[in-house]
């Protein structure tokens, strides 16, 4: 039996059955995560300062201002049209565009198609850097690089698509069948034929699939862009919260509910016509 | 010509028509969508703003990086850690009751229906707006960070709670049932050990996400490391803004390394 | 002619493949490979196209030496070789004449190979070749859509596409039922007498070998130790020594006696 540390403080469990033989039940490491998750609470309920209390007495203050989104301004509707729109083209281009430049790199970071470990190792680790970058981030610089406006928005967006296609996308070309592959370089193919006709059929329609739960995503997240200035729904978003226009705000968040709602039903259904 | 094949041949599929069609409709979108990007034009030159940027990255403050009072990184990634954790866990205690009403094999299409639509509102209003709404609760701070957190939660939580409990394997609880357990017994040994092990790998995910997201609580003045960021950045502090992104990244790829080995241990038994 | 002369092959960890092969093959023969698995069967059939390298000795296909070849006229020389797998190794997502049009891109401009444009008469070679083995009527259903054996004759189709001079079969039927394994052995052996298409075929059913091989050639660790036409042979002592070896015979021997 094989005994780690921990079965050596908490001793193993001993069974005697009626025939003699022994079977052991080694002590569950259950209690070490209950105790490490509650002492995490607490550290956290200390340091955030939160407060049952208040949450309790004040939370009404929360659906107050929740109560007047409604009814949302319908007046306002006219003017929301216009940084709708620069949401969904930035969210569409950027998406696009970040998608695009990844394949190459996850060709690359992919062990079955690029033979040099090195390579590889370069561009997963540029990839994973790539994401821990929080979009926010990126859209402030772009902001600083390219000026207030869309383009920073379309920027950020497609920073992020690449680093989140490009990792789904060399795990599935790593993942794929290679008979295929080999088939091809026994007929005379040359690496690059084999791969276009060989790989590009099997995992065009899952990168398609991707690419189309990515833009989904993206035109959630092109809505928080607009706060660092980076065009789109987000600033005048902003710019109604602060002013305190509630059911301005109110209409701006249903219009951007049925655009998601309408994007998300149109994507799933291509997405389950594609795989 | 052999007849049979010329015939086949005539028989093939015309999807060229289809193709055309779906290629008219991506370059017309794209074009579309290309008349938006538009700029406000930079104050300063570009290209020497990206540079300043990347060599604070490379050099970053190194006092402040290890400044270990509340005021240096260490704590400003501690407070991070912090809020994106409570938040999760608001959120998945939240999320538990959304998506069992939610889940179609349990509950009657309306209510199912319903439910859904809750869960994508809330999935839609952006964080920021909530971060705004909550500091009107609490004031501003880290705790209006993690009750921003636990909402901007719910959506992708529930949703994924929603699938596991569709996937319930119901032929355990038809064997409990035969071996005559009770209801309380049926959850207690059919249903939550298949829902632990999922439910806690999703909350874990989550985890990962928030920590990521959570520098827009900062712009808002909700805590974490995003306040101190933005206002490095704005400044244009590079070496500030470098050296807490540096701490971010490190902090980043250490949760994600952890947190995957969880959720395959959890997955795999 | 496919011509073997003392050839070896050491794998880089050290494994002997191949042990001293000699062997002469002529244009049109049928020849069936039997022996354990791992035995040198696969590492034999794929040196030929130099999917595997040879480490000694030398292998020449028509006069030419093998190991010579790089780059262009390695995929060149692969054009007139066709090869079948036991896994068929089709693109199972996409149709089935897409599969066997694949057998023309090697020869095709990059343009028409990166977007998947393909001739009138490329197309129509496309069906001769399906009609050839029985499978017209599927040419434009999904290959993930059709049997194992079904499958196995879309990949002979693909080979038959690149006009071979000699067809590779490594294991083609042992993913495949007794009674489609017969048919897709029966398509080889058309193929072999209606095109005089050099045939080798790796398989480890004896019987199937015996019915439809004109030769059949035995290895046993890396090594010849059969190598006579399929009929008219005592098999029994042939089979023992292929599959059991010399020590465990002699004490069969000693059992008996």
């Amino acid at each position: 039996m094989n005994l780690t540390f921990y079965d050596k403080i908490f001793k193993p469990k001993e069974y005697v059955l009626p025939n003699g033989k022994k079977a052991y039940k080694k002590a569950s490491r259950a209690p070490i995560y209950v105790i490490l998750v509650l002492a995490m609470c607490a550290l956290s309920v200390k340091i955030t300062g939160f407060d049952m209390e208040v949450l309790v007495s004040r939370i009404g203050q929360f659906f107050v201002i929740l109560g007047e989104m409604f009814p949302p301004n319908t007046d306002y509707m006219p003017k929301i049209w216009e940084p709708l729109f620069d949401t969904i083209k930035m969210s569409l281009l950027g998406s696009v565009v970040g998608a695009l430049l990844s394949v190459p790199f996850a060709m690359l970071a992919s062990t079955n198609v690029c033979p040099s470990k090195i390579v590889v190792s370069v561009m997963r680790v540029m990839f994973s850097l790539i994401r821990t970058l929080p979009t926010i981030v990126i859209a402030l610089v772009a902001t600083l690089v390219f000026g207030l406006g869309t383009l920073a928005g379309t920027v950020a967006i497609a920073v992020f698509s690449f680093g989140y296609i490009g990792k789904l996308t060399y795990e599935e070309i790593e993942t794929v069948d290679m008979g295929a592959f080999e088939a091809m370089q026994a007929m005379g193919a040359t690496r690059s034929e084999a791969f276009i006709s060989a790989i590009i059929p099997q995992v065009l329609p899952f990168y398609l699939s991707n690419c189309l739960f990515n833009f989904e995503g993206n035109v959630r997240y092109a809505a928080v862009l607009g706060y660092v200035g980076a065009g789109g729904i987000g600033l005048i978003l902003n710019e109604k919260i602060s002013w305190r226009e509630y059911p301005s705000v109110g209409m701006i968040l249903l219009a951007l509910f049925v655009t998601v709602f309408i994007i998300e039903s149109v994507s799933r259904m291509l997405r389950k016509k594609l795989v | 010509m052999n007849q049979r094949i010329q015939q086949a041949y005539d028989k093939r599929p015309k999807d060229w028509v289809y193709n055309l069609i779906t290629a008219v409709i991506v370059v017309g979108l794209l074009i579309w969508s290309g008349s938006a990007v538009e700029t406000s034009g930079s104050t300063q030159d570009g290209g020497q703003i990206a540079l300043n940027v990347l060599s604070g990255i490379f050099h970053p403050d190194l006092s402040f990086l290890f400044d270990f009072s509340t005021k240096g990184v260490p704590y400003l990634m501690l407070e991070t850690v912090c809020i994106a954790f409570l938040g999760t866990i608001v959120g998945a205690i939240i999320s538990i009751p959304l998506a069992f009403i939610s889940a179609s094999n349990l509950t009657p299409l309306p209510i199912a229906f319903a439910g859904r639509l809750i869960i994508m509102a809330a999935r839609t209003i952006p964080a920021f707006v909530y971060g705004l709404m909550f500091i009107r609760v609490t004031g501003p701070g880290a705790f209006a960070g993690l009750l921003t957190m636990g909402v901007c939660s719910i959506g992708m939580i529930s949703k994924m709670y929603i699938e596991a409990i569709e996937d319930l394997d119901t032929r355990v609880i038809e064997s409990l049932d035969a071996a005559g357990c009770n209801t309380w017994q049926k959850i207690r040994y059919g249903i939550l050990p298949q829902l632990m092990p999922n439910f806690a790998s999703t909350a874990i995910y989550r985890f990962d996400i928030n920590l990521r997201d959570a520098t827009i609580l900062g712009m808002v003045g909700a805590g974490g490391f995003g306040a101190p960021l933005i206002f490095a950045m704005n400044s244009y502090r590079w070496n500030e803004a470098g050296a807490l992104l540096a701490g971010l990244i490190v902090l980043i790829l250490i949760i994600e390394f952890i947190s995957t080995r969880i959720r395959v241990k959890l997955t795999r038994g | 002619m496919i011509k073997f002369e003392n050839v070896g092959k050491v794998y880089p960890n050290g494994f002997e493949g191949l042990k001293d092969i000699n062997l002469e093959i002529d244009q049109g023969e049928f020849v069936a490979i039997i022996g354990l698995s791992g035995a040198g069967k696969s590492t034999l059939i794929r040196t030929i196209n130099r999917m595997h390298d040879v480490t000694s000795g030398k292998l020449t296909v028509d006069g030419v030496d093998v190991m010579s070849l790089s780059g262009k006229t390695l995929r060149r020389f692969r054009r007139k070789i066709g090869m079948i797998f036991q896994s068929f190794n089709l693109i199972t997502r996409t149709t089935v004449i897409k599969n066997v049009l694949t057998a023309f891109v090697p020869d095709m401009p990059w343009y028409r190979s990166v977007f998947g444009i393909y001739t009138k008469e490329e197309k129509i070679k496309a069906l001769e070749c399906l009609d050839k083995v029985g499978i017209l009527d599927k040419a434009f259903v999904r290959a993930d859509q059709l049997s194992g054996g079904q499958q196995q004759r879309v990949a002979l189709a693909r080979t038959l596409a690149q006009n071979p001079q000699i067809i590779l079969a490594d294991e083609p039927v042992a993913a495949l039922d007794p009674v489609t394994a017969n048919q897709v052995m029966g398509d080889f052996k058309r193929i072999n007498e209606d095109m005089n298409i050099t045939i080798l075929i790796n398989i480890h059913h004896i019987d199937l070998a015996l019915k439809y091989a004109k030769r059949v050639i035995g290895i046993r660790e890396g090594k010849i130790v059969f190598d006579g036409p399929a009929q008219g042979t005592q098999w029994d002592e042939v089979l023992d020594n292929i599959y059991v070896g010399e020590a465990s015979r002699e004490g069969n021997i000693q059992e008996e006696g």
